[in-house]
């Protein structure tokens, strides 16, 4: 298997299916003004194929770019993105909690966008920025430091998650103050068992007033 | 009687906990973290069925797949009965866990498959399969006390009422595992997430042959337990023993629907409760039925709860369910006990036309006394009026009087109890070394509580140091014996010994050092990082320790009478609101008052009350096992249609720390439990005082408040 950049906004090879659909109107009405009905359809089948999704299977080699450092391992398509990172990798800030998108723990940066890593796979990655919690400043500026002074972690399994959407939510809201409903909005797609939402929220809003001052 | 400082500079105060910033940085290494050299992933089979014999099971597909490096059966052939969904069948260790995946889904098992009773309906119901060889359910015979059914007779009001609460799961974030690695043939050290080192080294040391001497349990930091993570389990030999056979370290670690299905769970309760009263407020008689499930295990849990009635009598009936077996979660049983007596006393309340919080303080024993001469009725008292002064009491307003439109707003309360008390034979070693940095060590863990700072803070306290400068030392099952986290008993166990240990060096420190600055050892100090003589500042702290050459100071703490004690009450308010059409029930505000003792880390205290407070909310609100009467299997067995609260569900939430004076020279008590028992109750009855009508099936989701209105419309 070659390494694949399939992620593209439009889906693989850049092709989406409302693109092939406008496209091949298109062509079938130049094709009657010009008469060449023929080689347009057969454009059109070439495109339609190239629009199919590939199957891929057995290892490949994937070098990702983790908090700014070549990384490679040899993965399969259906590896996660976390798995990837946890396993391969030995970055294991993210964790694994509910591998389904709905807690959060395996929350990285991927090109500037909070994602769940658990279902996002790993061949897709390529050549993205993926910024984990690992990579995040733990001066006395960063999210980090304000989650520990107030307290906003109790077993820490969910932390690095939370660290990351609230450095996710802050680097895409700079300069502004938000208020609680504004980080509980933010954070709403992180899960903490141990019930440390509290010191959460205040690390959110003191995290804020520290990226604001600076 | 020894005793904690007079005017404490750290105790007390707040301080963040040591490894926060190694937690929210990401470089905390979780046993599910671990890697070491060669690491081989395990992936447990567990079975579809919910109630079946293993006929046969064949590994050889498995041994044949690409990276599989060992694969082990873990039911017998012929032998082994299956009584849940979930159930260990086999393990496999592969390089990769999606081989190790694909490996065990290769294993093939034939089964027979029996009739099974998923839930305490089913398994109840007449003509139902008898699915267990004992009997589908126990009944014990009525505890009885006074003579209920003739004080019964007297009572000015009467309430009769069954309120019912689901099993539900402890969902730890990291799931039950651990991590596996022979160092020699006979030699094994594992990375366990546990709440017992000491617990999963003495498994290791049963189930593999292996001495003590050569069982390492390491835990620095673990991802949750509540009270499930006890025991190595049997995914956790069976990671040791794939870890042998390859000749390369194993890491077993649950999957959500596992963690879900075996990992352990809260039983369910259900109380049929007759309770009456006089005109006065006085209860005068209380008859339970009472009944639940925890799979094959146990669900007793008390009642009465809180309040006195002498006559009384209580029948409990086990019900048991083809599901996972319950285990010890924060707090057993009282949540359960908490619930159904705060909601009788409520309903009843209400009937005689008293307001809720009257009825509670005029049924509390006169004297209800706990450790160290103290009358749980007067802490219960104070605690209450706290409580009602920051909820707004004021407000409250009988039921069916909270508001016209569709949204109605309603408060409730509940009072609870916990013991909190520790052991006495745990140990704490302290290490004062030549280059000023001073160690403690345990076999204790830290579960996220704080345990491993709130020791810190002691020996920082006695040493006149910070408490960044001490390195506790804990989860290492060859260090002194040290507590499991359960129960509320850790801080008071380990606290103790902690404080000897340190006093213990300090004096030790003082009586080497003394003769070199021509002092007495009775004349020397610790203040701020110096050394003083006389009172007077002769050196730092380093400078100090430099004076004892080669030699490192050590001393061994042991418990201490009059340091920690037990028996704590605490009461919770909330505030909801209920959206009659819809169902919905949002949580305003809730009012934790919690005494404890002596706190130690005001920061980690609050953030125990407040984890407390939500996992209580959770309980209220959304959780729920649902189990499928069809199959057998748990229908939600994962984080996003088994419910719990995130960001935007949680409310205001006020926590009092109940901290006199009278309190703190108590000692310390553990407060892991207290605060996550009344919360649910406190809800249920804040729902019902808002919509005028008793929902008496936890959760307080849509569908049973919904339910509960229609009943109460007839139209049920």
């Amino acid at each position: 298997m070659a390494e694949q950049d399939s992620r593209t906004p439009t889906g693989p090879g850049g092709h989406s299916r409302r693109k092939f659909l406008r496209g091949s109107g298109l062509a079938a009405a130049s094709a009657v003004l010009t008469s060449q009905a023929a080689v347009a359809i057969e454009e059109a089948q070439a495109e339609a194929a190239a629009a199919e999704p590939k199957l891929l299977s057995g290892e490949a080699p994937l070098t990702l770019k983790v908090n700014g450092e070549e990384k490679s391992c040899t993965v399969e398509p259906r590896s996660t993105l976390l798995d990837t990172l946890r396993d391969r990798l030995d970055v294991t800030g993210p964790k694994r909690v509910c591998d389904r998108a709905s807690c959060g723990a395996c929350t990285v940066i991927l090109d500037g966008d909070p994602v769940y890593s658990c279902t996002t796979l790993a061949v897709s990655c390529k050549g993205k920025t993926i910024e984990t919690v690992e990579g995040f400043d733990i001066g006395e500026g960063g999210v980090p430091h304000a989650f520990h002074q107030h307290d906003g972690l109790m077993c820490g399994y969910c932390t690095p998650g939370f660290v990351t959407a609230c450095k996710a939510y802050l680097d895409k809201n700079p300069g502004k103050t938000p208020t609680l409903e504004d980080v509980k909005r933010g954070l709403d797609g992180n899960i903490c068992r141990c019930g440390t939402y509290m010191g959460v929220f205040e690390a959110a809003l003191a995290a804020a007033k520290t990226m604001k001052g600076a | 009687m020894a005793s904690w400082p007079e005017s404490p500079r750290l105790i007390g105060t707040s301080i963040p906990r040591l490894d926060g910033l190694a937690k929210a940085s990401g470089r905390a290494k979780y046993p599910s973290d671990i890697r070491p050299e060669g690491l081989l992933f395990g992936v447990l089979l567990s079975s579809p069925h919910a109630s079946a014999k293993v006929k046969a099971i064949d590994l050889e597909p498995a041994k044949t797949m690409p990276g599989v490096k060992a694969v082990l059966a873990l039911a017998t052939a012929g032998e082994s009965t299956i009584f849940y969904q979930g159930q260990e069948i086999a393990a496999v260790a592969a390089e990769t866990e999606e081989k190790a995946r694909d490996a065990a889904r290769a294993i093939r098992v034939e089964y027979e498959i029996l009739p099974h009773v998923a839930t305490e309906r089913q398994s109840a119901a007449e003509g139902a399969p008898k699915v267990f060889p004992t009997g589908n359910t126990r009944a014990a015979r009525a505890q009885t006390t006074g003579k209920p059914d003739e004080a019964m007779q007297k009572a000015d009001a009467v309430i009769e009422a069954t309120y019912e609460l689901p099993v539900i799961t402890h969902v730890c974030l990291e799931p039950h595992g651990l991590t596996a690695h022979w160092k020699g043939p006979d030699s094994i050290t594992v990375y366990a997430s546990t709440q017992s080192v000491m617990g999963v080294a003495n498994d290791m040391v049963e189930n593999l042959g292996l001495e003590s001497a050569n069982v390492t349990v390491l835990t620095d930091v673990m991802g949750g337990g509540f009270g499930s993570k006890f025991n190595a389990d049997t995914w956790g030999i069976a990671a040791a023993k794939l870890a042998k056979e390859a000749g390369r370290p194993v890491r077993m670690f649950l999957d959500r629907a596992q963690e879900h299905q075996l990992g352990g769970n809260r039983p369910s309760a259900k109380a049929k409760i007759k309770l009456g009263a006089a005109k006065d407020g006085k209860l005068v008689a209380m008859v339970a039925e009472t009944s639940g499930t925890g799979g094959r295990g146990g669900s007793n849990f008390p009642l009465p709860y809180v309040y006195k009635v002498d006559d009384r009598s209580r029948a409990h009936t086990e019900i048991f369910v083809n599901g996972g077996s319950a285990r010890a979660m924060r707090a057993p049983g009282h949540p359960q006990g908490c619930a159904v007596m705060e909601a009788a006393m409520d309903d009843l309340a209400a009937k005689l036309g008293i307001n809720p919080l009257a009825f509670r303080l005029a049924n509390l024993a006169e004297a209800d006394m706990v450790a160290g001469g103290v009358n749980r009725t007067d802490l219960y008292k104070e605690q209450v009026e706290r409580g009602a002064k920051l909820i707004g009491w004021d407000r409250w307003k009988p039921r069916g009087q909270n508001g016209d439109g569709p949204i109605k707003r309603g408060l409730g309360l509940a009072l609870h109890q916990w013991g909190g008390g520790g052991a006495q034979d745990k140990q704490v070693a302290c290490i004062i070394n030549p280059d000023g940095s001073v160690e403690l060590r345990s076999a204790t863990q830290d579960i996220g509580t704080g345990a491993r700072t709130i020791l810190a803070v002691i020996a920082a306290e006695v040493l006149g140091l910070e408490v960044g400068q001490i390195k506790s030392n804990i989860g290492n099952s060859t260090f002194p014996p040290g507590q499991s986290s359960g129960g509320s008993t850790t801080t008071p166990s380990m606290a103790p010994p902690c404080l000897d240990a340190v006093e213990k060096a300090r004096d030790e420190l003082f009586k080497r050092i003394a003769p070199g600055l021509d002092a007495k050892p009775e004349d020397l100090s610790l203040k701020g990082g110096k050394l003083l003589v006389k009172g007077e500042e002769k050196a730092t702290w380093a400078q100090a320790c430099r004076k004892l050459g080669m030699m490192p100071v050590t001393a061994t703490g042991v418990f201490g009478p009059g340091l920690a004690s037990t028996g704590v009450g605490g009461c919770q308010f909330a505030e909801v609101t209920v959206d009659v059409e819809t169902g919905v029930v949002r949580v305003k505000k809730i009012v934790a008052v919690q005494d404890s003792g002596l706190i130690l880390d005001m920061l980690t205290w609050k953030s125990q009350v407040y984890g407390g407070v939500i996992g209580g909310l959770n309980y209220g609100l959304f959780e729920e096992r649902i189990m499928d009467e069809g199959t057998g299997a748990m229908l939600n067995p994962d984080m996003e249609m088994y419910k719990l609260a995130g960001a935007t569900d949680i409310p205001e939430i006020v926590v009092d720390a109940y901290d006199t004076p009278e309190m703190r020279v108590r000692g310390v008590i553990g407060v892991g439990e207290p605060p996550t028992i009344s919360t649910a109750a406190a809800i249920g009855n804040a729902v019902a005082n808002a919509i005028g009508v008793r929902v008496p099936k936890w959760p307080m989701s849509p569908m049973n408040v919904l339910d509960a209105l229609a009943a109460a419309e007839g139209k049920a």
